[in-house]
């Protein structure tokens, strides 16, 4: 018997002593967390199937893309994004327009910046946000705004969301090198006559978003969407070529309606395989039907690499519009020689390398750095190669005087 | 042929859907991986873009974020 109350005071004893009491110095610590992502990338293309040459010619292009995108979390209700990027682009088809207005676009640019805010309402687990951008290029001025909203369901095993990006377009050349856009730039030898009254165009996205937790080792997202762009469709500066030696500036209609829908299941496999699998099926009312079905293998090499291979197939009809060089018949209302309407097939093969180190308490370092190479061949001659480096930096601060520290 | 396909799918996820089990935020170290991320993370974000403009097709997850014609 006394044995028992011995044992029953010790246990309480020790309960008491691990038992949590009120610190008169605890404080409520805030974290702020700014994530920054820096992307450079090249791009080479060639094949000889220009639109600006009515889909003969050359095609050769080289892209040098800098974008640099910081993500601010002030605290866990708040958050901020901006995002900046310069592509150098240079384009020999684009120096077939003239040699005048275009010759100097042989070397072009475009500027991009986009900025938003988010807000998390922690009752309903709901998110919202906005956010607006704007691009300049020298045939092409683009402003846009987006709003987002998502929601968690309790347990955080499901979430809905929405967004809808705007996309508002001027199509005037000239913006970029003087401020003052002047007027559409049409091939050399058609500027006998203005082949459109209009210059803009507008584009609304709405994509809507279902992911699912499956298991422990799964999970699952449904990305249905609806586009419309309406206005200038085509490209004022490319050419089509008739069967009856008739030479025109590009014609499309004057909106297009753009259905996809996304699903991609991740799967861990095991301890070091992550299986990546992504298939698109896509509508529009151009006549284009695509499929997409992207693999992907991560494989953890040790705890700090990552291998990921990957395969891209692709497959589309072609646009009721396009027809190649000097196929087109004279009485047709819409013609295109763009063969990125045409009916092909592509492969995309890719390899890339993370390395995320382990960040310490007292270090400063990258979170992640990754390295990507794609091949990338369509059925109709095109070739390109692209490279990717992206580079990743978070840091996480106290707010109330603690230190600074990276964040893993 | 394409329409029973599409059935035989969507028949496919809703089972898949109904056989979730529930996954306390303890248990997601696999979940959590960067890897696992949906969408299109890192590096990918640029050949999305590239596709795009070289492809008649896009969206579905994949949609741009900044206006540009890629017309060349």
């Amino acid at each position: 018997m006394k044995k028992r109350y011995i044992v029953i005071g010790l246990l309480a004893s020790s309960l008491a002593s691990f038992a949590q009491r009120p610190d008169s110095t605890y404080k409520k610590r805030k974290l702020s967390t700014t994530d920054v992502q820096i992307i450079m990338s090249y791009y080479t293309q060639d094949n000889d199937h220009s639109a600006v040459t009515g889909g003969l010619g050359t095609e050769d292009l080289q892209v040098y893309a800098t974008q640099i995108a910081v993500d601010h979390q002030r605290d866990s209700s708040n958050s901020f994004h901006f995002d900046a990027g310069l592509d150098i682009i240079s384009s020999a088809s684009t120096d077939n327009i003239d040699f005048v207005k275009s010759s100097a676009s042989k070397i072009d640019a475009r500027t991009h910046v986009n900025t938003g805010y988010n807000r998390k309402f922690k009752k309903k687990s709901i998110s919202a946000g906005a956010s607006g951008s704007f691009s300049i290029e020298s045939d092409y001025t683009s402003v846009g705004g987006a709003l987002y909203f998502s929601r968690l369901n309790p347990s955080q095993s499901r979430e809905i969301s929405m967004s809808l990006q705007m996309f508002f377009d001027d199509l005037r050349w000239g913006r970029l090198h003087d401020g003052h856009p002047e007027k559409l730039i049409y091939p050399v030898e058609l500027r006998n006559k203005e082949w459109f009254d209009h210059y803009r165009r507008d584009s609304y996205n709405l994509e809507l978003g279902y992911f699912r937790i499956i298991n422990k080792r799964m999970s699952l997202g449904i990305y249905p969407g609806v586009a419309y762009q309406s206005g200038l469709l085509s490209t004022p500066f490319h050419r089509v070529y008739f069967s009856d030696s008739v030479r025109r500036v590009e014609n499309l209609p004057l909106s297009r309606v753009k259905f996809p829908v996304g699903i991609q299941l991740n799967t861990f496999l095991g301890g070091r395989w992550i299986a990546r699998t992504y298939y698109r099926f896509y509508w529009d009312d151009f006549g284009v039907v695509g499929h997409t079905l992207n693999l992907e293998g991560a494989y953890k090499m040790s705890r700090v690499f990552t291998i990921t291979p990957s395969i891209r197939i692709y497959a589309q009809t072609e646009a009721d519009y396009f027809k190649e060089y000097r196929q087109h018949k004279g009485a047709e209302e819409f013609y295109t020689s763009d063969y990125d309407l045409s009916r092909f097939t592509s492969l995309k093969p890719g390899l890339g390398i993370r390395y995320a180190p382990y960040s310490g308490k007292d270090r400063t370092t990258f979170n992640a750095i990754e390295l990507r190479y794609a091949f990338y061949l369509r059925s109709d001659g095109m070739a390109a190669h692209m490279v990717t480096l992206f580079i990743n930096y978070s840091q996480e601060k106290k707010k109330n005087g603690g230190n600074n520290m990276p964040r893993q | 042929m394409k329409l029973k396909i599409l059935i035989i799918a969507a028949i496919g996820i809703f089972f898949s859907l109904s056989g979730c089990e529930s996954v306390k935020p303890y248990q997601r170290k696999y979940l959590n991986d960067y890897e696992m991320k949906p969408g299109q993370p890192g590096s990918r974000r640029f050949e999305e873009q590239v596709q795009a403009y070289r492809e008649g097709s896009s969206g579905g997850g994949s949609s741009k974020s900044s206006g540009g014609c890629g017309c060349n």
